[in-house]
């Protein structure tokens, strides 16, 4: 396995490569912050590619930052290119929002980085502490990329076994509902867990209108409750489980059991995950023949 | 000094809550948030800084400002204010510093906000000093202290044994008259210390932090800072909901009940962002700030540029929440460093 | 439980007196104030000053008042149908309650430019707060100099006040020239951008000021015109637009920059506009 070292010095100069030919406006990574944690960068300049880093806390899925690029800088050009560096969860993202031709293939340089988990804090036993979804992610190595950096590490490929979702199954209704609407009252409806997701990117989110359609401005459990479960179930077949919405809620909502089970019953039904694989098409686009998974 | 136990405190914290609404520290699903109480057996005392403001007792996430009832073509309004007094246990000085910026803009700007202004006169502040400054805290950069009573009513400091208590104002004075008192020697718990004797997370003082005066941010607007700080921003609304002092507001009209011939509505304001994609776009769908650092940009200026402009005070107090719950690490102390190099200071 | 004092957020009630269709999408209201309190706060509005309308159960939203109280104690509005506000008040009929709020914001100084030649130009909607501009004037034509109104609308189904054109073309010194960006069959007027209106009227800089009112891209192409023309700055007003929630400086919506639209505007001098720290654009 490479260490972060090494992976860093190839992000560099892969950055410095793509950056000084031209081939991309701007190169999406990570960088140092101001609290000695990763954060997001943007290196515009072929000068800069030294604040790029690799290591173990690069957590943030920086694909959802492609929406940013996709209209042109300047009227008359076209939109630009750029790189991006992606784990396996986040590259996942990358499949989804190609089959619904939110990006072009072609204007995104990926930069795959082999990936044997995060920092979070899944399980305190675990050295360093992974993220619950790493201890639970089956992917090592991003499944789309255009360069892959980083040895594919030896621990194999996790397998999701649902045991905290098991526990919210197994409660009666009137309990499960209990349990929800005590986190939803938590909420503080800053909709972090929505912009940070690579799936929602609708211009107007409908949570959010001026008429208050299916909701109004209030922040209060019954507004908080629709949005939550409204935006799990557009996310149905499409969540490519990269977790973002759960790390990044101030409020520690569990959002994931929501994302992953509705996940569990997209693959029970028509045998499909989103991401896995460069999709044709959004899941329910297409019509198949009885009996086939789509 | 003024002392008392946490014995009698919480005796008094319990009759207290028999009248009032009591607000205090409260774990909550491992969260500390400022939250109601019904008895002080649910109160934190020992804590570091809740990660929400007190703002929401006074500005509410979301308030139903009137009642309205149409019946036929008749319609009837009303106004919508608790009766009960408040009591807030366990603010922090930075929160309560919070407080007095909105008062600039609440209450001294004319006219005043009657559902503000209503919810601070039926509320006391009970305050208790940080022991030492927590991550991400700079209030002594922007004019505030751990220990500051300015604008509390009363300030309590843990000491050996108990509290010291400080009346700070006869509203507090007239509160503590449930509580008992003794007088012990020595002196209160020094305050207003210099700002480098306070210890911070990690042991020595957080560095002091620049504030640049309103004048010296106007040559700033174009510059490319705001370009690199905003280009990571995520547009939610993390560090405008769990600020003290960001104040925008939206307001709605929702349809509660109909009933043949009966229709009740109310009008509700709830906490909106200016970091928000949509926040500005008009009528027609012109929007003046389509990107993340123009957004962010507002933001920043409406706290160290317009608001002391317009208003008096500055938009910040130090606590230092949006800089631990940013999830892409957009911090306040990093910008303003940026805007005092670049202006020159 | 009651508040002491006036709560600003509070609406005055009102009921529908009128409703007339002005342009496609387009209607005037006429409001008639029920409660004192409420007849007292409008006794004495200015032009450029505008108002919450309440359709209950919708919500408010921010409009500028179209009449004067010359015209009497009924208020004016025209509203375009473009939101959940607008759309609920279009479907409102005569006699259905609505509430008001103001009068709010500042107003043209229609006293410190008597004796100057005035130059109004309106665009689409934006013709609603010049509307009690002209009226004003044509009150009071002898103190004021020559009228130059210039009026359009993108296309002539959404031009507004169309009943009122005889009336203003016939005051003494006062001349009218209408355009539209795309004419129809029904049309043989101009047809053209209103800069390219103003170019060919060409009014004279001299002793005049002028109030424009339109789009944000219109105001800013007609404030180059007129400085072609040899305008400056301090001769043109303008009132602006900005997403507006309380109208009284408070929920932070509407700021340009340190000014707020519905406290230190919506009326300005586009030679305070240029100081302004951030673009209405």
């Amino acid at each position: 396995m490479s260490t972060s070292e090494e992976i860093t010095r190839e992000i560099r100069a892969q950055a410095r490569e793509l950056l000084e030919s031209g081939q991309v406006s701007c190169i999406i990574g990570y960088e140092v912050g101001s609290r000695g944690r990763a954060r997001p960068a943007f290196v515009h300049d072929a000068d800069d590619v030294e604040r790029l880093i690799w290591g173990p806390d690069c957590v943030h899925n920086l694909t959802v930052y492609l929406h940013d690029f996709k209209k042109p800088r300047k009227r008359g050009e076209e939109p630009p290119h750029v790189a991006v560096v992606v784990k396996p969860c986040d590259s996942r993202a990358i499949n989804v929002l190609l089959a619904e031709q939110q990006i072009e293939r072609e204007r995104v340089f990926i930069i795959g980085v082999a990936c044997e988990g995060v920092q979070g804090r899944g399980d305190p036993s675990r050295s360093p502490n992974l993220a619950a979804r790493c201890i639970r992610c089956g992917d090592r190595v991003p499944v789309v990329y255009d360069v892959l950096l980083g040895e594919p590490p030896e621990v194999p490929p996790a397998e999701d076994d649902y045991a905290d979702l098991a526990r919210i199954g197994e409660m009666p209704p009137a309990e499960r509902l209990a349990f929800w609407l005590h986190q939803f009252d938590r909420c503080i409806r800053c909709y972090a867990c929505r912009q940070v997701c690579p799936g929602c990117y609708c211009t107007t989110c409908m949570f959010e209108r001026d008429d208050g359609l299916w909701v109004d401005i209030g922040i209060e459990v019954p507004q908080k409750y629709m949005f939550h479960l409204g935006r799990a179930l557009h996310l149905a077949g499409r969540c490519a489980e990269c977790n973002e919405c759960e790390r990044v809620c101030p409020m520690g909502l569990p959002l994931s059991l929501l994302n992953r089970r509705l996940a569990r019953e997209v693959e029970t039904l028509f045998g499909y995950r989103a991401g896995r694989e460069v999709a044709l098409s959004p899941l329910l686009f297409e019509l198949g023949e009885e009996g086939s998974p789509i | 000094m003024k002392f008392t136990t946490l014995d009698e405190l919480r005796a008094w914290l319990n009759h207290l809550a028999q009248e009032h609404d009591l607000i205090a520290p409260r774990d909550v699903d491992g969260h500390v948030l400022y939250r109601p109480v019904a008895s002080s057996g649910e109160i934190l005392f020992d804590y570091e800084r809740p990660e929400l403001s007190t703002k929401d007792y006074f500005l509410p996430a979301t308030e139903v400002l009137l009642r309205t009832e149409r019946r036929g073509g008749d319609v009837t309004l009303e106004e919508v204010l608790p009766d009960r007094k408040q009591v807030l246990f366990g603010i922090r000085p930075c929160d309560a510093q919070g407080l007095t910026v909105l008062d600039a803009l609440f209450l001294q700007q004319e006219p005043p906000d009657v559902y503000y202004r209503h919810h601070r006169e039926r509320t006391t502040l009970v305050g208790l000093a940080c022991p030492q400054m927590w991550e991400g805290c700079f209030c002594t950069s922007m004019g505030g202290a751990p220990d500051d009573p300015t604008h509390l009513d009363v300030l309590l400091t843990a000491v050996d044994g108990g509290y010291a208590v400080q009346v700070v104002t006869e509203k507090g004075a007239a509160l503590l008259e449930g509580l008992a008192l003794e007088e012990r020697e020595g002196e209160p718990p020094p305050q207003s210390l210099p700002p480098q004797s306070w210890g911070g997370p990690r042991g020595g003082a957080p560095k002091p932090v620049p504030v640049t005066p309103p004048e010296k941010w106007r040559a700033l607007f174009e510059d490319g800072l705001w370009q690199r700080h905003g280009e990571r921003c995520l547009s939610c609304r993390i560090c405008t909901y769990v600020c003290p002092t960001c104040r925008c507001f939206d307001v709605t009209d929702r349809v509660v009940e109909v009933r043949p011939g009966l229709t009740r509505i109310e009008r509700i304001r709830a906490w909106d962002a200016c970091t928000s994609t949509n926040y500005r776009r008009i009528a027609g769908g012109h929007n003046p700030r389509p990107t993340k650092p123009e957004r962010l940009r507002n933001r920043f200026y409406c706290k160290f540029c317009y608001y002391p402009e317009d208003f008096g005070p500055l938009g910040c107090v130090g606590c230092g929440r949006c800089i631990v719950s940013c999830p892409v690490n957009i911090d306040i102390r990093e910008v303003l460093r940026d805007v005092a190099e670049r202006s020159g200071e | 439980m009651s508040t002491s004092g006036i709560n600003p957020l509070r609406p005055y009630l009102g009921h529908l007196a009128g409703v007339k269709d002005l342009a496609t999408g387009i209607k005037l209201f006429q409001i008639e104030l029920t409660e004192s309190e409420g007849q007292a706060a409008f006794a004495d509005y200015k032009p450029g000053q505008f108002a919450f309308v309440s359709a209950f159960g919708a919500g408010e939203a921010p409009f500028g008042i179209t009449s004067t109280p010359a015209l009497g104690p009924t208020l004016e509005f025209a509203i375009n149908n473009v939101g959940h506000v607008t759309n609920t008040l279009h479907q409102l009929d005569v006699g259905d309650p609505v509430g008001v709020r103001g009068p709010l914001g500042n107003w043209f100084p229609m006293n410190e430019i008597k004796g100057r030649n005035v130059v109004v130009l309106g665009g689409g909607i934006g013709g609603a707060p010049l509307r009690p501009v002209i009226h004003t004037l044509l009150d009071h034509r002898a103190d004021y100099g020559h009228l130059t109104i210039l009026w359009a609308a993108r296309s002539p189904d959404l031009l507004v006040f169309t009943d009122e054109y005889d009336n203003w073309r016939s005051a003494s010194e006062t001349e009218l020239h209408l355009t539209v960006d795309r004419g129809d069959e029904t049309w043989s007027g101009n047809v053209g951008l209103i800069t390219q209106l103003l170019e060919k009227v060409g009014p004279l800089p001299q002793s005049a000021v002028t109030i424009t009112c339109g789009p944000p891209i219109m105001i800013h192409f007609v404030t180059l015109t007129l400085k072609k023309l040899g305008f400056t700055l301090d001769q043109m007003l303008t009132t602006l637009e900005a997403r507006m929630h309380c109208g009284i400086g408070k929920c932070g919506r509407c700021n340009l920059g340190e000014k707020f639209v519905c406290t230190d505007g919506p009326v300005f001098w586009q030679s305070e506009v240029a100081g302004f720290l951030e673009s209405f654009l």
